[in-house]
């Protein structure tokens, strides 16, 4: 309808200049109009009846005027300047998808590629090839040529479009390339086409003309879109998978949620999907079991009529640190909490609890336990009391301060104390105590600043009234306080905790900072009081328990139970999990999937925790078949951190283990593992990007077309700026339209004076 | 009605729950020796830690009637109460940083849920004592629960076989055994390598350290599975009468001394065990 009426199609205004070919100037034109519609104003005027008032006047004059206009419009010679390909003089080039998404079948059975080729097969590469040269392409994660469409055959394991147009653009400087014809369903797997490509695409202005195939939407599939789960962590934690993921055609229904390891589930619970295309964050709880390195499968259980079932896993790498913590908890007064504290992690293996307990007024008794096991590993340690020195200190991952007054420790040993957390990164609890907190002098110290309250300035905080203990909404969900899966069943789970004995105020939380527990007296009033506080400060972590009397319970619940004990090991496993060594190796993708690049990144500390600049540091890589040492270089922004990038030959897991010297002095090593899989890109997002394939043509002068209309490519292909091309001028003052509207303006006015009955 | 009446028992079976649930306030009872001891200034003052005094059901005799034979009937568990208990009390506030209360709780084993607020018990004249299964059931549960129970003055033979008829109801395989003088029990504050029998007021008119067959002094325990003493076993002494007589001149120091010094390890043991 279009080109009937516009004469030409759309294309070749969209690629046109608009011009007046008469050669006479446009301001003539516009006075012409003005000198036409004077005249005939004046002529209206005065040649209308009695019934016709002035409003009618005017729409009269404005319908001549306007036809006048017309007329005028089209002696001046309205034209398009359009470039177009000198035929057998360009080439024009053909891309065909050749990714995995191209082997999926749609609707009719038909798969994509097939599709594909039976378009081009069906007349367009014959009308292409009628004009250009051709030159055929197939891409996946790179470009290739290839002289037979019979070389597509979908098995590419990734789709990189924008770095597959680079290419052709490259081939552009030496040859004419005067358009490309891209056949895909648009589902890059490289976060899509960079601004760098498209603007090289535009200086070279080749137009790139998409065809897309496949249906923009599922019916009945459900996609995993992304899987958070901590890199590292220490044996037999409680981990959080955290799942994104998206469904069409199941809405309400119920599907299994697991995370396993090497096909054995860890856990997995039942999720009810919302929404056709909401997307929904899930999570479950597992435990990361033994040290090694483990292979996390999170799968969604595939639906009965599911179109696309390999995109129901994600895997994901978790490196189970075999490192021991070694936490020092400095009590200030032999009490109930501290005895019923220790034995709440007797059983964590992976803990190595080293307690100072102020017996006396001067005597100070150790303990040291690690796992069951008690005892002294070393009888001298600490044995003239709390660490004075930064190694001795720092030695330790996290600190924990029960009932001891600020000045039992010097103003030096305080600020170490604040320097352990921001600079070394270690985790420290402070519990709540006669002499903790405000009543213990803590407000007037550096510690004060990385305290997650707001110290109150009144002496009393620490009272020995019975409260009960509520978890709030961060709670709910906080793996430190989460007693059972389910999170509604743990808000329940603490409301039947037995009452603590004690409380200190502690305060208002500070920004930034997260309350988990509320103390709520029974001596009523109706406050909440927060109990359980946590923040981070600096490279470390800091919480504070302001109680002395959650021993109750494990004293006032039967033997079996086992709350206390997972209290505990949950909130000192936090305090210390994250601590870092001298040396702390990483990676941001820890699982590359379709693609060989990696980056490796080392954080290097001495042995005071400060940034060592000046280390020489290597990576060296293990895999199968491969081993190779990487020297790793200082990153101009970070001090202390190094990187280098390594290509990783083949699919397999990768073990890296980073090592840092300052001359011959060794500062520390670390290991961490990656892992590269190949077929897995494609598995993901296979519906068709139809967004991606407009975006591109429209950014570069194509156009994109459905396969159906796909048959006007051909006409189409021939403007294009690039190539070898001829300047052609297309006429417009004899469009049917123009001539249209004449009608249209002469109708209108004979029409109106007939309703006036004015003829 | 019939509706108040229900909302009536919801109520006071919850009441009834809440207090089995809670503690149970002090109570001054009369006892053997003391039928009207005077309370300290500060007895209401709460505090960290007090030391429980075990409430039991004693047998009358277990000895034949004879010269040197002394046996107090019902109320066996208050021999030396409260006096005991708030010397004891004095000396431990006096002595370390534990922040204690001025006298004891009298506890017994009734099924509710207070004896768990108060993880340390002590049992005096144990050879007298007379546990029903279900007084050993929570025995038995408050000690695997983290409860330490401390027991003394009972002396020879026949007490002890009354005591461990009582304790084979909490533990029926559990071994009681010697404690090793390098056990922690006896390093937490002071070294007590070298220990001595510690008698009673009676030695001060006898000059003789042991009663009926009990010559040597045990000291005995029963640990739980992870290697802590649950179970503090002072068989042929009488810590008892040494605190509750420190006071007195005519009570020899060194006994009063060494009760002392036994009592804040075995407690600070407790603290941090």
């Amino acid at each position: 309808m279009f080109e009937f009426l516009f004469k030409y199609p759309s294309t070749v205004f969209h690629q046109g200049t608009f011009l007046l070919a008469s050669g006479w100037p446009l301001w003539l034109l516009v006075l012409g109009v003005i000198a036409v519609g004077g005249a005939l104003g004046v002529l209206v005027l005065r040649k209308r009846s009695a019934r016709m008032g002035n409003i009618k006047a005017g729409m009269v004059w404005l319908l001549q005027t306007a036809l006048a206009a017309v007329v005028l419009f089209m002696l001046w010679h309205p034209a398009l300047s359009v470039a177009t390909l000198k035929p057998q003089q360009n080439i024009v080039a053909v891309v065909v998808d050749d990714s995995a998404s191209m082997s999926v079948a749609d609707e009719g059975g038909a798969t994509r590629r097939d599709r594909a080729n039976a378009l081009l097969n069906g007349g367009l590469l014959q009308s292409l090839a009628d004009k250009f040269q051709v030159r055929l392409y197939r891409l996946s994660d790179h470009l290739e040529r290839i002289e037979k469409l019979d070389q597509v055959t979908a098995q590419g394991t990734a789709t990189h479009i924008g770095e597959s147009l680079k290419q052709v653009v490259a081939d552009a400087n030496s040859l004419p390339i005067g358009a490309v014809v891209l056949l895909s369903d648009g589902a890059d797997n490289s976060g899509g086409i960079d601004l760098e490509t498209i603007s090289e695409i535009r200086r070279q202005r080749i137009p790139v003309h998409t065809v897309g195939f496949g249906r923009e939407k599922m019916s009945k599939d459900i996609e995993i879109t992304g899987a958070d789960i901590p890199a590292r962590t220490l044996p037999d934690s409680r981990l959080e998978a955290v799942v994104n993921f998206h469904q069409q055609g199941y809405s309400g229904q119920k599907v299994k949620l697991t995370v396993r390891d090497g096909g054995k589930i860890l856990a997995g619970r039942d999720v009810t999907l919302k929404g056709d295309g909401v997307q929904q964050t899930e999570s479950v709880l597992f435990n990361a079991g033994p040290a090694g390195v483990k292979t996390i499968d999170v799968v969604v259980d595939t639906l009965q009529g599911e179109e696309n079932t390999r995109n129901n896993k994600v895997t994901r790498l978790v490196n189970v640190d075999s490192r021991k913590p070694r936490i020092l908890y400095l009590e200030g007064e032999p009490r109930w909490e501290f005895k019923f504290l220790r034995r709440a992690v007797e059983d964590d293996r992976m803990i190595d609890l080293f307690t100072m307990l102020r017996t006396t007024q001067n005597k100070i008794y150790r303990q040291e336990q690690i796992g069951s096991q008690q005892g002294l590993t070393n009888p001298k340690e600490l044995e003239n009391g709390y660490p004075t020195k930064v190694e001795d200190l720092f030695g330790f991952d996290g600190l924990i301060f029960g009932s001891v007054d600020a000045p039992y420790l010097t103003p030096q040993q305080q600020e170490l104390v604040k320097n352990f957390v921001d600079r070394r990164g270690g985790g420290v609890l402070f519990l709540g105590g006669r002499d903790s907190l405000a009543d213990g002098g803590w407000v007037k110290t550096p510690v004060n600043e990385m305290l997650p309250t707001v110290l109150p300035e009144k002496k009393n905080s620490f009272v020995r009234v019975g409260a009960n203990v509520e978890v709030t909404a961060a709670g709910r969900d906080s793996l430190i306080t989460r007693l059972e899966e389910d999170p509604g069943k743990n808000v329940e789970r603490w409301k039947k905790m037995p009452y603590i004995m004690n409380f200190q105020d502690a305060g208002q939380p500070k920004p930034g900072a997260t309350v988990l527990l509320d103390a709520i007296p029974m001596s009523g009033g109706g406050g909440r009081i927060p109990l359980l506080v946590t923040q981070p400060f600096g490279r470390g972590r800091v919480a504070i328990f302001a109680t002395g009397g959650s021993w109750r319970w494990q004293m006032l619940q039967p033997v079996s139970d086992k709350t206390h004990e997972m209290f505990y090991t949950q909130l000192l496993r936090w305090l210390v999990n994250d601590t870092p060594r001298h040396v702390t190796g990483s990676t941001p993708k820890s699982l590359l999937a379709d693609e060989s690049n990696v980056k490796l990144r080392a954080d290097v500390r001495d042995k005071n925790y400060l940034p060592a600049s000046d280390a020489t540091v290597e990576a060296h890589v293990e895999g199968d078949g491969v081993s190779e040492t990487i020297t790793m270089t200082p990153e101009p922004l970070e001090q202390g951190v190094y990187g280098a990038q390594w290509t990783a030959p083949k699919v397999g897991s990768y073990l890296v283990e980073v090592s840092a010297k300052r001359g011959e002095e060794e500062i520390g090593t670390d290991a961490f593992t990656f892992r590269r899989e190949d077929g897995v890109a494609e598995n993901f997002h296979v519906e068709q990007n139809r967004e991606l394939l407009q975006k591109l043509s429209s950014e570069t002068g194509g156009r994109y077309y459905r396969p159906d209309d796909a048959n006007k490519l051909g006409r189409d292909i021939n403007y294009s700026e690039a190539g070898i091309t001829v300047r052609e001028t297309r006429d417009l003052w004899d469009m049917p339209a123009l001539f249209a509207l004449l009608i249209l303006l002469r109708s209108a006015e004979w029409v109106l004076r007939r309703k006036w009955g004015v003829i | 009605m019939r509706l108040r009446a229900v909302l009536v028992a919801i109520v006071t079976l919850l009441g009834a729950w809440g207090i089995l649930r809670a503690q149970k306030p002090f109570v001054s009872y009369p006892g053997v020796e003391y039928e009207d001891f005077p309370l300290p200034p500060d007895y209401q003052r709460t505090a960290e830690f007090t030391r429980a005094r075990l409430m039991y059901t004693a047998y009358l005799h277990v000895h034949p009637p004879g010269p040197g034979v002394y046996e107090n009937g019902p109320r066996s568990w208050t021999i030396d109460y409260p006096r005991s208990d708030r010397h004891l009390l004095a000396g431990i506030a006096r002595l370390t940083r534990i922040d204690t209360r001025s006298v004891e709780q009298s506890v017994e084993l009734d099924n509710s849920d207070d004896v768990y607020n108060w993880p340390m018990l002590y049992g005096v004249e144990v050879g007298h004592w007379n546990l029903n299964e279900e007084e050993a059931a929570q025995m038995r549960e408050f000690l695997l629960r983290g409860g330490f129970f401390m027991c003394d003055d009972f002396h020879g033979t026949v007490e002890w076989n009354i005591f461990m008829a009582g304790m084979r109801k909490v533990f029926p395989d559990r071994p009681v055994v010697d404690l090793d003088s390098k056990d922690p029990i006896f390093h937490t504050v002071y070294d007590l390598d070298d220990r001595i029998q510690v008698p009673g007021m009676q030695y001060v008119y006898s000059h003789i350290t042991y009663e009926y067959d009990g010559f040597q002094p045990k000291w005995r325990g029963i640990y739980d599975d992870h290697g802590r003493l649950m179970v503090a076993i002072c068989h042929n002494m009488d810590l008892g009468d040494a605190w509750e007589n420190s006071d007195d001149p005519k009570y020899p120091e060194k006994y009063a001394a060494l009760a002392y010094r036994i009592a804040v390890n075995y407690v600070i043991y407790d603290l941090s065990h």
